[in-house]
């Protein structure tokens, strides 16, 4: 774990590490022009056919160019890949957080607050300075009489100016230390994404330590078994690499994997994306038509497998019928309860996965863009990524991260509210989107809380998400065509969340953030999420009673907040729950849940037919934040 | 407070009808009609007690003018302005008439005591979206095929109702889906009209 503190971020010298980088790519350059050499002064040239024909040279040449070709794959995946990216990826990082450092330490220091505390949980309190400058002096300084409301002592025999200061020390007091903790979430939030960065570059270079390269295959008795054996090993190797990449175990970044991907011969993908979908799918940093296929051939085995599973227990709990029916024993090792049981399971899965098979199938009616199934999966309570219209070629993309009561069941027809949301934000961003394309993605990747009590109260469920979601998004800009589009993340009630700490956690690659319906996003501050404030965006309708849950950090609607708010209605009917305010928990009891039940309705309420929302938020994700109200 | 989504006029399958009658008798009333290029029937969830409530659902029907019809004046002015006057006349709650921030788009809404809700919406493409509200959610074997308004050929590529295989797996009947008249609504361009001039003028002037 990165032990680098504060300043160690402030006196970094990126640019010493970014010349690194680009040390290491021109070494790559040069390393395959002496490759390229090989290739057409030594197999075209001087062992040419024209010069050495037979049988025995025609082997060589091809054991040369082997060769060579594994010589260049290990300078794209150690030198290129590895620690050029690494570098790189570091430098930029880190680059990043050092300037927003620099910032932030610069407000610090102005206004007499210290950093202190242990290097992974700092801590940002009013000075002694300032301290002095209130409660001995009476003269706080100008910017802090602004934020009380009163005017600053004239002079030191100000005593009418002093005796207000005297009279309003609580509020000095409060404000002041507001403020530290702004200072100190937005200290944590950087330094929190420099550790990952840090940790990042430090795991992708030890691998290397650890996992030098393989040394060329064995030769075998003859140039046939030579050839055949290396081809054959080659392409185990190629198995082996995506298996380490589908696992976690090899370290590369989306960015790194992608370059990987891009370095393989088009046979090497073709056979694993036949022979291996099931890496292939789920993998960030693979271009999305790739892991479309992929995961489509994945889904439509699952679905098979399943309707032979089903079928071989309702076989069995025929036999076990029969056998009652006749009088004779069963002899079952599984009880027929069990089997029930099971077969309800494998058809609540098989459902889904059909229903959600089904959604993919034909373009989207209105805009016509295809489906890309991005990742899937029956565990817990079910994982769903989908895409209407391809991220990598889009202008706009807008990924929506669900909240409480998601599952794999919401993204089908029947309980089809995910997939119609994003069918209907896919719509909105055609009819608003200026005639470019938008994609429009559902990422429901994460275990979400299942009810607006209990989990959704506590923040491990987005937290556990946060590095997923961090590495989807790193994906995205990876695999990206041509200029990078215009990437926006909506999270809706505890989904804001999962965003708002991903991007304090890990730092979010994107150009916008919407929070809807939000209980907090992780940080109070806009300024923490690590992006331009004027590109964080929330909204909440009057009526919804998510105000009264504000569990998870500042409200992102609020002033304080510092971001951006738009308009949403409250379209459902039902009252306001507590006209004249107040301060009730939405899970002190279930009994105030249900006592409240018109205002959370409109929790939900803002995909809803005709609801500004849905135009605002269209007009955010296709750049066009000027029409926003 | 309700217990559960509120009380509608229809199901599901009821309200099909009613929403596709109001847009042919919109399309009868607009003055020459170019003819929509795309419908499609969509589902938004209803929630209760905080959660997606599957019993019921919200229909949208969507109607979409192609973009060069979208970008004339007559469907992104003048049929604002014909709008309010026929749904003015009808008697309609216009709950809503405004523009986007910058005056770019414009949006307005007017919702018949029945709860239907027609939504025309001026955006870089223009259309006309028909909303339930809540409604119990049917069968899919209970749903009936409609033909579409304004100029869209039922079962046609741009009918995109009649090849959703959720709605209708086994395809849409076909002496529904028979092709019509693609302009049978549209109304002539208005023009000078001959007329006979009197004998004399005096006492007209």
């Amino acid at each position: 774990m990165s032990d680098m503190s504060w300043k160690d971020l402030r006196d970094l010298d990126c640019a010493a590490i970014q010349s690194g980088g680009y040390a290491w790519a021109g070494y790559v350059d040069r390393m395959v022009e002496q490759s390229e050499r090989l290739r057409t002064d030594v197999i075209a040239g001087h062992l040419s056919i024209e010069n050495y024909e037979s049988d025995t040279a025609t082997q060589v040449r091809e054991h040369i160019d082997l060769f060579t070709g594994r010589f260049e794959d290990d300078l794209s995946d150690y030198a290129q890949t590895r620690v050029r990216t690494a570098l790189l990826e570091a430098s930029e990082a880190l680059k990043a957080e050092q300037d927003e450092l620099l910032e932030l330490v610069g407000l610090i220091e102005e206004r007499a607050y210290e950093i202190e505390g242990d290097k992974h949980d700092y801590e940002v309190n009013p000075s002694g300075e300032l301290h002095r400058s209130i409660y001995l002096h009476l003269d706080p300084p100008q910017w802090l009489c602004d934020r009380v409301g009163i005017d600053k002592p004239s002079a030191w025999y100000d005593l009418v100016g002093e005796a207000e200061v005297m009279s309003r020390l609580g509020d000095f007091y409060e404000l002041a230390k507001e403020l530290g903790a702004q200072y100190q979430d937005r200290l944590r939030a950087i330094m929190s994404r420099a550790h990952d960065a840090d940790d990042e570059a430090a795991a992708a270079l030890t691998a290397m330590r650890e996992a030098p390269p393989e040394l060329p295959p064995q030769l075998g008795a003859t140039y046939d078994d030579l050839i055949d054996d290396y081809k054959a090993e080659l392409s185990e190797e190629v198995a082996a690499e995506m298996e380490a990449i589908f696992n976690g175990e090899s370290d590369l970044s989306p960015e790194q994997v992608n370059q990987w991907w891009e370095g393989l011969s088009d046979a090497e993908r073709e056979a694993l994306i036949a022979e291996h979908p099931e890496w292939v799918g789920p993998t960030d940093g693979i271009p999305v038509d790739v892991r479309d296929t992929a995961n489509r051939t994945v889904l439509d085995d699952q679905i098979t497998g399943l309707d032979q599973e089903i079928a071989d227990i309702e076989q069995q709990m025929d036999a076990i019928n029969a056998d009652y029916e006749a009088g004779r024993p069963n002899d079952s090792p599984v009880s027929y309860s069990e089997l029930q049981e099971r077969l309800e399971e494998l058809r609540q899965d098989r459902d889904q996965l059909a229903d959600l098979d089904s959604r993919i199938q034909e373009p989207h009616p209105d805009t016509g863009q295809e489906y890309f199934l991005l990742g899937f999966g029956t565990e817990g309570e079910g994982q769903a990524i989908v895409s209407v219209g391809n991220p990598d070629t889009a202008d706009n993309v807008n990924v929506y991260v669900p909240g409480t009561g998601a599952d794999l069941g919401g993204a089908g027809y029947d309980n089809g509210g995910l997939m119609n949301r994003i069918d209907s934000m896919a719509y909105d961003a055609m009819r608003f989107g200026k005639g470019e394309e938008t994609a429009t993605v559902l990422w429901l990747d994460y275990d979400a809380p299942d009810g607006v009590v209990g989990e959704a109260r506590d923040t491990a469920l987005a937290e556990a998400a946060a590095d997923d979601l961090g590495s989807f998004t790193d994906g995205l800009r990876a695999t990206a065509e041509g200029e990078p589009s215009n990437l926006t993340m909506t999270g809706h009630s505890y989904g804001s969340t999962t965003v708002g700490i991903a991007a304090r956690d890990e730092g979010l690659d994107v150009d916008n953030m919407v929070f809807i319906g939000s209980p907090g996003v992780g940080v109070d501050s806009a300024e923490a999420l690590g992006i331009d404030p004027d590109n964080v965006w929330a909204s909440r309708n009057p009526d919804d009673v998510i105000e009264y849950g504000m569990v998870h950090g500042e409200d992102p609607t609020g002033e304080e907040f510092g971001g951006n708010t738009f308009t949403s209605e409250a379209t459902r009917e039902g009252e306001h729950p507590f006209p004249g305010g107040g301060n009730v928990l939405l899970g002190a009891a279930g009994g105030a849940v249900a006592a409240v039940d018109g205002a959370v309705a409109n929790h939900s309420a803002y995909w809803d037919d005709g609801n500004i929302s849905r135009e605002n938020m269209a007009f955010i994700a296709t750049g066009q934040e000027g029409e926003v109200e | 407070m309700e217990e559960q989504p509120p009380a509608t006029d229809y199901t599901q399958a009821e309200a099909y009808e009613p929403m596709e009658q109001g847009v042919a008798d919109l399309v009868e009333a607009l003055p020459d009609f170019p003819g929509f290029e795309r419908r499609s029937w969509n589902e938004l969830p209803c929630s209760h007690g905080g959660l997606d409530d599957s019993d019921y659902t919200s229909i949208e029907i969507r109607y979409t003018f192609s973009e060069a019809v979208s970008a004339t004046t007559q469907v992104r002015e003048d049929y604002l302005d014909e709008l309010r006057t026929y749904w003015s006349e009808l008697g309609l709650d216009i709950h809503r008439d405004d523009a986007s921030g910058t005056g770019k788009y414009h949006s307005i809404e007017a919702r018949r005591e029945d709860g239907i809700n027609f939504y025309y919406s001026v955006g870089y493409q223009v259309g006309l979206m028909i909303q339930s509200g809540c409604v119990p959610r049917s069968d899919v074997s209970e749903l009936t095929y409609i033909p579409p308004s304004g100029g869209i050929v039922p079962g046609s590529e741009q009918d995109t109702v009649a090849h959703d295989s959720h709605y209708f797996p086994e395809g849409v009947p076909t002496d529904q889906a028979a092709a019509i008249d693609p302009f049978a609504t549209a109304q002539p361009v208005s023009g000078p009209v001959p007329f006979d001039p009197p004998a004399s003028y005096e006492g007209h002037l």
